[in-house]
């Protein structure tokens, strides 16, 4: 209170300075003719008075000094005085300053972005009512290890019942669906969503509503539709009458009754449309507690936690194991996080890289402390001369700091800058797509990040020097003649610096590096079939006339025709210039539309839930094999005949034999789909196909084989493979030429090369590898600006040395020697230092690497090219101090 | 001894407002010139009371009618005061006692 009060003061003493002044001069002047009267009145002379008054009195300027002293206010004026000192002292040194600034603004401008993408793909950067409440709810499966499964809808309706955790909770599923009816049909993705879906997620429809409790019954279900702002400007004109119209998805009719707000596109990021979950699947297929494969979105109740909602579910989950062991046999439920859902895949890449900016950022610290010592030493006569002339140590280190405090401020600045340039441009560039929510930007939490990180690396840089400033030694440094004889101290912190820095460097450099090699061993693996000019589509063949009750998808038997038949789509896609071969398949490797279930193979031990034979099925053209480059490693593919519906053959994947017939004939042996006491038929095996990494790259995610079926027309959503002989992108125009000409009704969708496919597997890798890269560069470049600068330094300060050492007949190669062999050393231990940190780490990354260690080739290049520049670096001041004239070095001083 | 220049002046001007001339008189005379320093040691003194709010100055007339600077004590400088006087008062009879003892 007391120190508040005279704060106060002295701040509202800033604001009438001049009347202060003025006051108190009036005030002395007062008291010294009031002696001075005094002094007359007792009969001494008027000089002699005066005289005796002001020596009586003390000495007025000191006093008036003190007293002026007890009104400043220090913290501001001091601060003020010594930022306009640093800013003159920065422009009297412009390289320096630019270096300096330019490193910071590196340092602290990467570490905005990453921050900047890092806080954007948080839990409260979604765009929903509070989203850190919203989980979603996977089904597991216990197998050799805990697998992660959709939902059924028998399951989820328990949960619905039971679960006290949740507010509401809601399934959806994501399609493709035909929409047709006011417009040439199009293949759109849809989203089949419960009824609380909307409000669970906090999003109002921007026009009419959502759907209704009512609508969402299996047994009797609303066919009605709700679009998104996109579909509805781009396909209805923004028609503000849209409520109410009809339209046909899937050839059936429905009634679209809401229209959601700009921007909302689902929780997958790709919904054009929304209809209840209830038209998502027959009745039987719902009412299958056996088959799963939606998610669920929950809100957790107010003082519910992931872990308690977690509790609850095990505990339905192991009652519902009791009363259906068929189906729900080793079964559980995950609750996770959305923002986990969201963003998990993302965060270690990022995490990574953010933990190589501020490797950067600390070498940019690191680099101006460095300058800073170097200002400092060239400093020495000024800061002694100030000492000398009555500045406290305390004032100068604060001097000092203020002055390498506007130096990170400037550098904040700049990279702030630089940070809001490169956001958008490290999306743009981004290979993995970022959700279209996640918006990053510059804001108040960023900005903090910012000033925090620069006020810290302000301090720690300014605090060596300031340090060192303490050190002075006035005598030594106020002789002419002592000028460069010591500062080893400060010369050890600057060797320190140098060692840190190229020991990150070589962190980063040795991380590019495994990145690098893991990208392209990732690239090099062969992953069972050739993606090269391949081009991939998919197409979604209507019925020629579509009985209502069949509309939906997964629709069974009494099949009408469709409007063009496989075999006859490939004849003509065959004819345009330019394939060279193509083949059909329900779905195509990468292509993210496998589909699975269980078999079981004749003859097998019985199986439990862990151990239960799983697969991929695909249905395929005969050419299908040839065309994509799979091995047949036994046995034939299929052959016309059989592309009909009755025919019960199969190709099967290595896997299945090694499991079954290791060491046998695996031809003629049958399997079939569901267990062995199924009512599905048999179907014999024909052919054994190598493994495919059909599902992912560099691995599957499960080790279960790929069951391949002959194609039937019954498929009405299939991909087609298409090899080109040609350059791939150029046939994609031929080719939905040719599809058109065959039925213009047919949509076409998901047009890729297989090249981007891959790709696609490998863009977590490559980004951060992109990133990687950058960074170490950035590295490199500051650690070598380092310990070019702490050579130079040296030669210089030895100069005398040298010419004393020259003068006496040393060779100039031993000079040469010398000074390098201590740049060697600082090198040495830099990298030394460097690999031990760069072992330790890699685990931290090991989620982002494939194939690679620390220990391989590719670090020893990436560290051999550091300790090369490094050495140059060094190289260059060394020769200018052979050139010295021993001569001049001797008068030097 | 520090701090006693403080309480000396507070003391003073706890009779009245004074100018910083009186102020010295004062001291003077009522130490009978014992604590008769340089002058202007006064003033930083002064100015330091009045920062902290111990004292509140303001521009009045001299006797001779000159215009001066006249201190008057506040509440606070009064509280200070007599927390100075009283820790004055039992280091002195303590040093006094330790005095008559040894």
């Amino acid at each position: 209170m007391q120190h508040l009060l005279a704060l106060w003061h002295r701040f509202a003493a800033l604001f009438r300075r001049r009347r202060l002044e003025r006051d108190l001069d009036d005030e002395l002047a007062f008291h010294l003719s009031m002696r001075e009267a005094d002094y007359r009145g007792d009969g001494i002379p008027a000089a002699d008075a005066r005289v005796a008054a002001r020596r009586r009195f003390g000495n007025v300027t000191y006093l008036r000094e003190q007293c002026r002293d007890m009104w400043t206010f220090h913290p501001l004026e001091t601060l003020s005085q010594d930022v306009r000192y640093a800013l003159r002292a920065l422009r009297r040194s412009p390289g320096f300053t630019i270096v300096a600034v330019v490193a910071l603004a590196i340092g602290v401008g990467a570490n905005t972005a990453i921050f900047s993408l890092i806080d954007a793909m948080r839990a409260r950067a979604l765009p929903y009512t509070e989203p850190s409440r919203l989980v979603q709810l996977w089904g597991n499966v216990m197998r050799s290890r805990l697998e992660r499964r959709g939902n059924s809808y028998m399951d989820f309706l328990d949960w619905r019942a039971q679960a006290k955790s949740f507010e509401d909770i809601a399934a959806f599923v994501t399609m493709t669906a035909t929409l047709s009816g006011n417009d040439e049909p199009q293949r759109l993705s849809v989203e089949f969503v419960s009824a609380p879906y909307f409000s669970l997620l906090g999003v109002a429809p921007a026009r009419g509503r959502t759907f209704a409790a009512q609508e969402d019954v299996v047994a009797a279900p609303g066919f009605v539709l709700i679009l998104s702002d996109g579909l509805w400007k781009r396909r209805f004109g923004a028609d503000p009458s849209v409520v109410g119209a009809r339209v046909m998805l899937n050839a059936r009719p429905y009634t679209v009754i809401g229209v959601m707000p700009p921007g909302f596109k689902g929780l997958s990021d790709a919904a054009e449309l929304w209809a209840p979950f209830a038209v998502s699947a027959p009745p039987e297929t719902m009412n299958n507690r056996g088959n799963r494969g939606f998610g669920t979105l929950a809100r957790l109740k107010p003082g519910a936690t992931v872990a308690s909602a977690q509790q609850e579910l095990d505990a339905i989950s192991r009652q519902l194991e009791r009363q259906y062991p068929a189906t729900n046999e080793k079964r559980g439920v995950e609750v996770s996080p959305l923002d986990v859902e969201l963003f998990g895949a993302l965060r270690p890449a990022l995490l990574t890289l953010m933990a190589a900016v501020a490797f950067v950022l600390l070498i940019a610290c690191a680099n101006v402390a460095n300058l800073l010592i170097a200002r400092s030493e060239t400093r020495r006569r000024e800061i002694a001369v100030r000492t000398a002339v009555g500045a406290s140590r305390g004032r100068l280190v604060r001097q000092l700091m203020t002055e390498s405090c506007v130096l990170t401020a400037l550098g904040a600045a700049a990279g702030l800058l630089l940070g809001r340039v490169a956001v958008p441009v490290l999306i743009a560039q981004s290979p993995v797509t970022f959700p279209s929510f996640v918006t990053p930007d510059l804001d108040l939490r960023v900005a903090a990040f910012t000033i925090a990180v620069s006020m810290a690396c302000g301090i720690l840089v300014g605090l060596v020097p300031g340090l060192q400033a303490r050190n002075v030694d006035l005598n030594n440094a106020l002789k002419e003649t002592a000028r460069g004889s010591d500062g080893r101290h400060s010369q050890r912190v600057r060797n320190a610096l140098v060692v840190a820095e190229l020991a990150l460097a070589v962190v980063l450099l040795v991380g590019a590096g495994l990145m690098i090699r893991s990208v392209r061993n990732i690239a090099a693996l062969d992953p069972g079939f050739d993606p090269a000019s391949m081009v991939t589509l998919r197409v979604s063949v209507p019925r020629a006339s579509t009985p209502p009750e069949a509309a939906a998808p997964g629709a069974p038997a009494a099949v009408p025709e469709p409007v063009v038949r496989g075999q006859a789509l490939l004849e003509r896609i065959r004819a345009v210039p330019g394939v060279e071969a193509v083949a059909l398949g329900s779905d195509l490797p990468l292509d993210g539309n496998a589909s699975a279930g269980t078999y079981a193979a004749e003859g097998m031990a019985p199986v439990t839930a862990e151990n239960s034979p799983r697969g991929y099925s695909h249905r395929v053209s005969p050419e299908f094999f040839s065309t994509l480059g799979i091995r047949l490693l036994a046995g034939r593919t299929f052959n016309e005949g059989e592309l009909t519906p009755a025919s019960a053959v199969a190709v099967v994947s290595e896997r299945v034999v090694k499991r079954f017939w290791a060491g046998q004939d695996p031809i003629g042996r049958r399997i079939k789909f569901g267990t062995l006491t199924s009512t599905s038929p048999w179907l014999t095996i024909v052919g054994v196909a190598g493994e495919v990494k059909y599902r992912g790259l560099p691995e599957n995610p499960t080790a279960d084989p790929d069951i391949y079926l002959p194609f039937i027309d019954r498929n009405q959503q299939f991909s087609l493979a298409v090899r080109a002989s040609v350059q791939p992108s150029s046939l994609v125009a031929p080719l939905r030429a040719a599809i058109r000409a065959a039925d213009p009704s047919i949509p076409i969708y998901d047009v890729s090369t297989m090249a981007d496919l891959v790709a696609g597997q490998t863009s977590q890798s490559r980004f951060t590898m992109w990133l990687m890269g950058v960074f170490a560069a950035v590295a490199l470049t500051l650690s070598v600006i380092g310990i070019y600068g702490v050579m130079s330094y040296l030669v210089s300060q030895r100069t005398r040395e040298i010419g004393i050492r020259l003068a006496l007949g040393a060779a100039r190669p031993d000079i040469l020697r010398l000074v390098v062999g201590n740049g060697a050393r600082l090198i040495a231990g830099g990298i030394v230092i460097g690999l031990a940190a760069a072992f330790a780490l890699q685990r931290l990354v090991a989620s982002l690497l494939y194939g690679v260690t620390a220990a391989d080739a590719a670090s020893a290049v990436a560290v051999a090219l550091l300790a090369a520049v490094a050495l140059v670096a060094c190289y260059v001041p060394a020769l200018r101090a052979t050139r010295v004239d021993p001569l001049r070095a001797l008068r030097y001083e | 001894m520090p701090g006693t220049l403080d309480m000396l002046v507070l003391k003073t001007v706890s009779r009245g407002p004074m100018h910083g001339y009186a102020i010295a008189l004062h001291i003077q005379q009522a130490s009978q010139d014992v604590l008769r320093v340089e002058e202007g040691a006064l003033y930083p003194a002064l100015h330091r009371l009045e920062v902290r709010g111990w004292l509140k100055a303001e521009w009045g007339t001299s006797d001779n009618n000159r215009r001066a600077k006249f201190y008057k004590l506040t509440a606070l400088g009064r509280r200070e005061l007599e927390n100075e006087a009283e820790y004055w008062h039992r280091v002195a009879a303590a040093v006094t006692r330790v005095m008559q003892t040894a």
